[in-house]
């Protein structure tokens, strides 16, 4: 029986590697000649802050208003990232669409792989999901329904959530709810930023590990230009023009720190 | 772009073959029967299968996932509860929804059919794609935020489903894509359009409308059909037809969704095919009869914040016969051969 086995396992793995001679045209690279890579991967890690000061999960921070907060769940989207060369050809990263979740630290840097090899100069992503994705129905990954970032009774994902406790809360259980979406329109939440690198490229040379620090500071939520109170202002769930108004906050809550090649 | 007649081609014509189910074996039904051409004078679908391809074997698990408590989270209720076949899949003799718990709902549950063409969904459209509708009723709109994941889990774990799922993705892993793609695939192939209405219109059968119906129908042309447009019976606008606000509900109807004043009160026009067996009527099924729908457009008509223009005039005038009439006319909406249908039919019993 095991012979049997043998015997055809050895027809078979014969019949695949001539099947795989015969369609690849070129003769494999001799071992000993370097490969010359024509990409590589860049990783953009999001570090984040509240102020001046580390951000954790779990931990009481101080908003511009005065309250103490202190957070448990923030998630968001990060998609359509693009990278520009120095000649200004660009590069987008084909796998769309990130969830973010700071209790996970490895969803907070971003593998973008298959980068061709060049100097980059800039860097533009959006802080949510755009609206066509938000039109097509059941999707997969970081966009499958089951993540818990989508509304189910008014269709769009949810582009930012954050979720915690402050004493100065106004709501009876102390709690603090932001959910914010709304995909097209006036009052849309997704948010642009693009980075360039000033005076340092990111060089992408295929034997490198490049990364770009980037910095979120969670206090923006809370302020510039609008100053939340957390007495009155402790739940969104909805589109509209108050979601409008938080993601106006988080506008400019991501920094360019530096890149590292 | 796809054309949808195209995609309906491919199916070639089984014979809907003397099967008997087995309560508890789901024999995957034939799709193709269902699989028509775009009906004779229709608009084409919004929704054509076109990244959801169509097979027997999907439409065969979205049959059983319609019908399965396990949706629910104390698996009680499934979607064939509240939407039931000999009403057009509305829910009947219900106002308002009963969830789990016997929670009640604020919303009358609409009859499900033409799905394809509706380009959302909901008495306030709310939800623009026919697969993720799934996800509201699932995750249970009292609780909003709750969490599909332990319905994964329960299908994952049943080895029924898992099969179901082999059979029509080839890989028993469950995720909400093919739950709710297969699932769009049952719902989107009920197509209503064999009534007595229709088979006048495209002249088969030698069906002619009885003189009532006739009138009826001229009647329905000059007063309702700017709202309720044929072939569909609806625009899928959302309008307010003047019904008066259920104070301890305040349903703001479409603002709900947009925020916008001027989309209170404001639902989606429902279609008024099946419409004889649909009952109750409007958003919180506050009508029982159809009787009570006509008053309601002549005597009713509450002029509030964004009533339609085309109600402003105090409603509309009709006789008491123009009322028969228009009902009779109503009647002949009625698709016998859809609400028959073995295919869309609960596969356990
Ligand atoms: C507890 C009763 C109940 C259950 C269970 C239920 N529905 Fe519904 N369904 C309703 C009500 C009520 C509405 C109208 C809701 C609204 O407008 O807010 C509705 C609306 C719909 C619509 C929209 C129809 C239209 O014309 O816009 C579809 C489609 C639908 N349901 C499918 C389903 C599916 C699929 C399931 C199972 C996953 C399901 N329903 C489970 C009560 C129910
Ligand atoms: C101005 C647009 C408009 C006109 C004209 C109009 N309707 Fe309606 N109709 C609606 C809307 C909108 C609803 C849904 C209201 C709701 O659910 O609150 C509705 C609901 C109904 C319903 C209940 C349907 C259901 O499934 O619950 C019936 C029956 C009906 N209309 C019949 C008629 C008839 C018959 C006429 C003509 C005599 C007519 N309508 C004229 C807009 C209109």
């Amino acid at each position: 029986m095991k012979n049997i086995i043998k015997f055809i396992s050895i027809i078979l793995l014969t019949v695949f590697i001539s099947c795989k001679k015969d369609t690849k045209d070129p003769e494999p690279v001799p071992e000993p000649m370097p490969v010359t890579p024509t990409s590589g991967t860049l990783k953009i890690e999001f570090e984040h802050m509240f102020d001046t000061v580390e951000f954790n999960l779990g931990q009481n921070y101080k908003t511009a208003n005065g309250d103490t907060v202190k957070a448990n769940m923030l998630k968001y989207y990060i998609s359509n990232i693009v990278l520009t060369k120095n000649d200004n050809t660009t590069y987008a990263d084909p796998n769309g669409y990130h969830l973010l979740d700071v209790s996970d630290p490895a969803s907070t840097i971003l593998d973008i792989p298959n980068i061709p090899i060049g100097s980059y100069k800039s860097l533009s992503f959006i802080l949510g999901v755009d609206s066509a994705s938000n039109c097509s129905g059941a999707q997969t990954g970081a966009l499958d329904p089951a993540k818990g970032m989508f509304w189910n009774w008014s269709t769009g994902y949810i582009m930012f959530k954050l979720e915690g406790t402050s004493p100065q809360s106004g709501s009876s259980t102390k709690t603090l709810t932001y959910h914010a979406g709304g995909f097209g329109g006036a009052n849309k939440v997704q948010r642009n930023f693009n980075f360039n690198f000033a005076t340092t490229t990111s060089n992408i040379t295929g034997n490198n590990s490049p990364y770009i620090h980037l910095s979120v500071d969670v206090n923006e939520f809370f302020k510039n230009p609008a100053t939340i109170n957390v007495a009155t202002q402790y739940f969104l769930m909805s589109a509209g023009a108050t979601a409008k108004m938080y993601a106006d906050n988080y506008a400019d809550m991501i920094n360019f720190e530096h890149v590292h090649n | 772009m796809c054309k949808p007649a195209n995609i309906f081609f491919l199916f070639g014509v089984l014979i809907f073959a003397s099967c008997k189910v087995d309560p508890k074996i789901i024999e995957p039904l034939p799709v193709s029967g269902l699989v028509e051409v775009v009906p004779e004078g229709w608009p084409l679908p919004k929704y054509t299968f076109s990244v959801n391809t169509l097979s027997e074997e999907k439409f065969a698990l979205g049959r059983a996932l319609f019908y399965e408590p396990m949706l629910s989270a104390d698996n009680s209720v499934s979607c064939g509860s509240c939407h039931q076949q000999f009403a057009a899949f509305a829910n009947a003799d219900h106002a308002v929804s009963h969830g789990i718990n016997d929670l009640v709902g604020t919303r009358n549950s609409p009859g499900i059919f033409n799905l394809a063409w509706h380009p959302y969904f909901m008495h306030d459209g709310g939800i623009n794609h026919i697969e993720v509708q799934p996800l509201g009723p699932i995750t249970n709109t009292l609780e909003m935020g709750a969490d599909i994941n332990p319905v994964i889990v329960k299908l994952q774990a049943s080895s029924r489903y898992r099969d179901l799922f082999k059979k029509a993705y080839g890989s028993d892993t469950v995720n909400t894509q093919k739950m709710f793609r297969a699932m769009a695939q049952f719902m989107g192939l009920m197509y209503s359009y064999n009534s007595k209405y229709d088979y006048y219109k495209r002249q088969e059968n030698n069906e002619t409308l009885s003189d009532a119906e006739l009138r009826g129908y001229n009647l329905f042309i000059s007063k309702c059909s700017s709202c309720h447009t044929e072939p569909l019976f609806s625009d899928f606008a959302f309008r307010n037809n003047g019904l008066p606000v259920n104070v301890f509900v305040k349903d703001s109807g479409r603002a709900h969704i947009t925020g916008l004043p001027g989309d209170r009160y404001k639902f989606k026009t429902p279609s008024l095919r099946n419409i004889a067996k649909t009952a109750p009527y409007m958003h919180d099924g506050r009508f029982t009869t159809l009787q009570q729908c006509l008053d309601h457009y002549t005597k009713g008509v509450t002029n509030l914040t964004n009533l339609d223009p085309l109600l402003q005039n105090n409603g509309l005038q009709l006789s008491a016969n123009d009322k028969q009439d228009i009902i009779a006319f109503l009647q002949t909406l009625t698709d016998y051969k859809f609400l028959g249908d073995k295919r869309f039919s609960d596969p356990n019993f």
